[in-house]
């Protein structure tokens, strides 16, 4: 990508990453938080895709520190749970010490379920199966109590140019659209006619 | 012809620059006709103006159609400006974010080293060993002269397959299945490869040993012990694409890694020097599906909330 100006646009897409639903800062108390479901959407997983797709970036975002591990598996069937660890002591956390090789990493073979609680820590779960999204991040926020991130004036404004750009585009899209329909029609039209005369012709021979 | 404004820009430049200029009033009466004719030449026209003048507009026009046509010898590119680069630790965590839960194993940084050079000189390419690799599936075959110390040394480095006419034998029975995904040559043995003919075997594989690719050797030990971890980088369309770390990687080791390879494409830039002329644009850090971030040589993050320590979790 060269064109200076579509790079600023695209930066300003960036605004994604950091706004919207999930844009969250969670309390200190939790240490991670694991996603379990299947890897397709049917029998009531489509809810817990979307959080993962949508929410958890953001979610990631605000909070660097704080492990989201997803673990899919192939078992259409079996639930779609999600476990946030808390720590329940209000102690400094003891350091990992095991690699990060060895530890829990998201998976798409269920190589990783949700760990049991290490002592001191405490598993609050949501049931994530045949929920909307929306609904998940709802229950997320309250079981949680974590903070909502508003985006500044600067950032809403930049946020409002990307919408009327997108809306702009839209407009655009249409009349291009309308102009190669109409290009097809008589070119289709066109090809129709040619094809006449010559049987047209064939047939006088 | 003179318009209005042109008349009260003359005003105005009379007013400002007051001496040296005659005024009308001070020609003498005689000479009238004469002083007019001259300044009706002084009148500007679309095309007049002196000898030197019409010269510099040549001189000027030759010049940008000489900056056009070099813009179409190189390759297009942008300087990023300051307001659009990052510093490591931010585009990590903005990376990191767009790839959650995703298998780190299916997942790396990547870097792009965007060059300003010409379409049609010679490319970059060289091979880099990162201080922490990426990942380590190397498996070399080595062609060299049986029966000698060499194939000693290839087997002591831990070659897989090695020898000369047994090997080439073994390349063309199989070859979609090969044992390696390197090959190097001792010098001694070029002959003998020429003379095989597996050019046309080895070559869409990008197997084929030659001095270009650095593949032909002296020393099968040291180009063994160079290669093992190295990766191989090549500039192509005015970029250099390789990847540069797994994405459970901390700031710190990624940013070894992002150093030493700026280091190596500076230093083959400068080595170039003499035959073509190359520059390092920009540094683009970007991951498998994740968006590109054109670092600004910096690593503490911006938010004074975040520590590089809190971008070495696990994922």
């Amino acid at each position: 990508m060269v064109n200076p100006g579509k790079r600023m646009h695209i930066l300003k897409a960036l605004l994604e990453l950091r706004h919207g639903p999930g844009a969250a800062i969670l309390p200190p108390e939790i240490t991670r938080i694991h996603l379990d479901f299947a890897l397709r959407w049917n029998d009531g997983h489509m809810g817990p895709r979307k959080f993962w797709k949508t929410c958890l970036p953001r979610l990631k975002f605000w909070n660097p520190a704080v492990p989201m591990l997803v673990n899919r598996s192939t078992n259409q069937t079996g639930p779609a749970l999600m476990s946030i660890y808390f720590r329940q002591s209000a102690a400094k956390a003891t350091k990992n010490l095991t690699p990060l090789v060895q530890q829990p990493h998201s998976s798409t073979t269920n190589e990783c379920p949700a760990p049991p609680p290490e002592e001191e820590e405490r598993v609050v779960t949501i049931d994530m199966k045949h929920q909307h999204s929306d609904a998940i991040l709802t229950e997320f926020l309250q079981k949680t109590g974590a903070t909502l991130v508003h985006p500044t004036p600067d950032e809403q404004m930049e946020m409002q140019q990307v919408e009327e750009l997108q809306e702009k585009g839209a407009v655009d899209r249409a009349i291009v659209k309308k102009y190669l329909d109409e290009k097809r029609r008589e070119e289709k039209l066109l090809l129709q006619a040619r094809q006449e005369a010559e049987a047209i012709k064939l047939a006088n021979q | 012809m003179a318009t209005p404004k042109q008349c009260i820009s003359s005003l105005a430049r009379l007013s400002l620059t007051s001496t040296a200029r005659p005024t009308a009033t001070s020609i003498p009466r005689f000479l009238a006709p004469s002083i007019t004719q001259v300044q009706a030449q002084q009148t500007r026209y679309a095309g007049g103006g002196t000898a030197q003048m019409q010269a510099r507009a040549r001189e000027k026009e030759k010049l940008k159609k000489k900056r056009k046509q070099q813009r179409f010898k190189e390759y297009k590119f942008a300087v990023p400006s300051k307001a659009e680069q990052f510093s490591l630790c931010d585009a990590m965590r903005y990376l990191r974010a767009a790839e959650v839960g995703r298998p780190p194993t299916s997942v790396t940084y990547e870097v792009s080293l965007k060059i300003r050079t010409i379409k049609n000189g010679p490319v970059v390419r060289n091979r880099v060993r990162l201080p922490y690799p990426v990942k380590n599936d190397t498996r070399i075959g080595v062609i060299c002269p049986e029966n000698t110390n060499l194939v000693h040394d290839a087997r002591q480095a831990g070659a897989v397959a090695f020898g000369e006419a047994s090997l080439f034998k073994l390349i063309k029975e199989n070859p979609n299945n090969l044992p390696f995904n390197r090959l190097i040559c001792h010098q001694d043995s070029v002959p003998a490869l020429n003379k095989a003919g597996l050019g046309r075997i080895l070559g869409p594989k990008g197997l084929m040993p030659s001095l270009k690719t650095n593949t032909i050797t002296k020393s099968i030990k040291g180009m063994m012990t160079e290669m093992v971890g190295a990766e191989t980088y090549r500039e192509k369309i005015g970029a250099i694409r390789m990847p540069i770390g797994n994405i459970q990687f901390n700031p710190k080791q990624l940013s070894d890694n992002i150093k030493t390879l700026v280091m190596q494409v500076k230093g083959d830039i400068e080595a170039m020097e003499d035959r073509v002329n190359k520059d390092l644009i920009e540094v683009v850090l970007t991951s498998t599906n994740g968006p590109g971030f054109s670092l600004n040589g910096g690593f503490l993050p911006t938010d004074e909330m975040i520590e590089p320590d809190h971008l070495s979790t696990a994922m």
